[in-house]
């Protein structure tokens, strides 16, 4: 898995390319919570390439948004490929995280 | 058109991205779709990932042996470790309407193999798990 991070009105937009899997989730976890713990409230993630994802995965996602709910911060995603979206939905996660279409409508989710 | 082949793993986290590795070229031959590999990768991803986190009690090298088979519109898979007896079938299952902050992280794997998968059987046998999960694939998307 490969981790793109930029900035965006100061949303962290973190793109995901690759598997999401049990090798390379705590990759993901130790990137996230470091910028959480240096500060950073607003993430969005790019999902576009994506391709796998499985329950480790989703687990540091988990811990990410709960972590920031703590602080009243929000993590969003979007552009999910069809098979992944799916493991959110089976998982119940859709309705626990904003699952956008693109990277406009993640980016406008944070202005409310 | 039926196949079928063998391979152990040892009990390392790192054998994940082999396990990826060895369906994803056998589904190549099978000629599966891509949504039908997607669920079986994640399937064995989560129950190798069980067994090779939980089920031993020392720090030794141990086997896990999958072996994976296709005929008649149905995959096979087995799984057997000499780990201790563990029967992934009696997992609670997640409550997955709760809001995010009652949530838990654990069961979701188990949880998404009894989803993808058609039928799971568990068995203790000569001091081993053996774990079977079957896929139907006919009129597979």
């Amino acid at each position: 898995m490969e981790a793109m991070e930029s900035k965006i009105n100061g949303i962290v937009v973190l793109g995901l390319k690759g598997k999401l899997d049990t090798s390379t989730a705590p990759q993901l976890q130790e990137k996230l919570f470091a910028s959480i713990t240096g500060g950073e409230k607003q993430f969005a993630i790019d999902c576009a390439q994506l391709e796998y994802i499985s329950s480790a995965g989703l687990r540091v996602l988990l811990l990410a948004a709960k972590q920031l709910r703590n602080g009243s911060g929000k993590i969003v995603l979007y552009a999910l490929k069809t098979h992944v979206k799916e493991v959110f939905d089976l998982a119940g996660f859709s309705a626990a995280f904003p699952l956008l279409n693109s990277q406009a409508e993640a980016l406008l989710s944070f202005k409310n | 058109m039926s196949a079928q082949v063998t391979v152990s793993f040892k009990n390392q986290l790192g054998e994940i991205e082999r396990l990826g590795q060895v369906v994803t070229e056998f589904a190549q031959c099978q000629h599966w779709s891509p949504q039908v590999l997607f669920e079986v990768n994640v399937s064995l991803e989560e129950i190798l990932t069980n067994v090779i986190s939980y089920a031993y009690e020392d720090d030794k090298e141990h086997e896990i042996v999958l072996r994976l088979s296709s005929a008649d519109g149905e995959i096979t898979a087995e799984v057997e470790d000499e780990g201790r007896p563990f029967n992934p079938l009696e997992v609670a299952e997640p409550d997955i309407n709760k809001p995010i902050e009652e949530r838990q992280v654990g069961g979701l794997g188990i949880y998404l193999v009894r989803k993808f998968m058609t039928d799971l059987t568990y068995e203790r046998r000569e001091e081993k798990n053996l774990l079977t999960l079957k896929k139907k694939i006919v009129n597979e998307r």
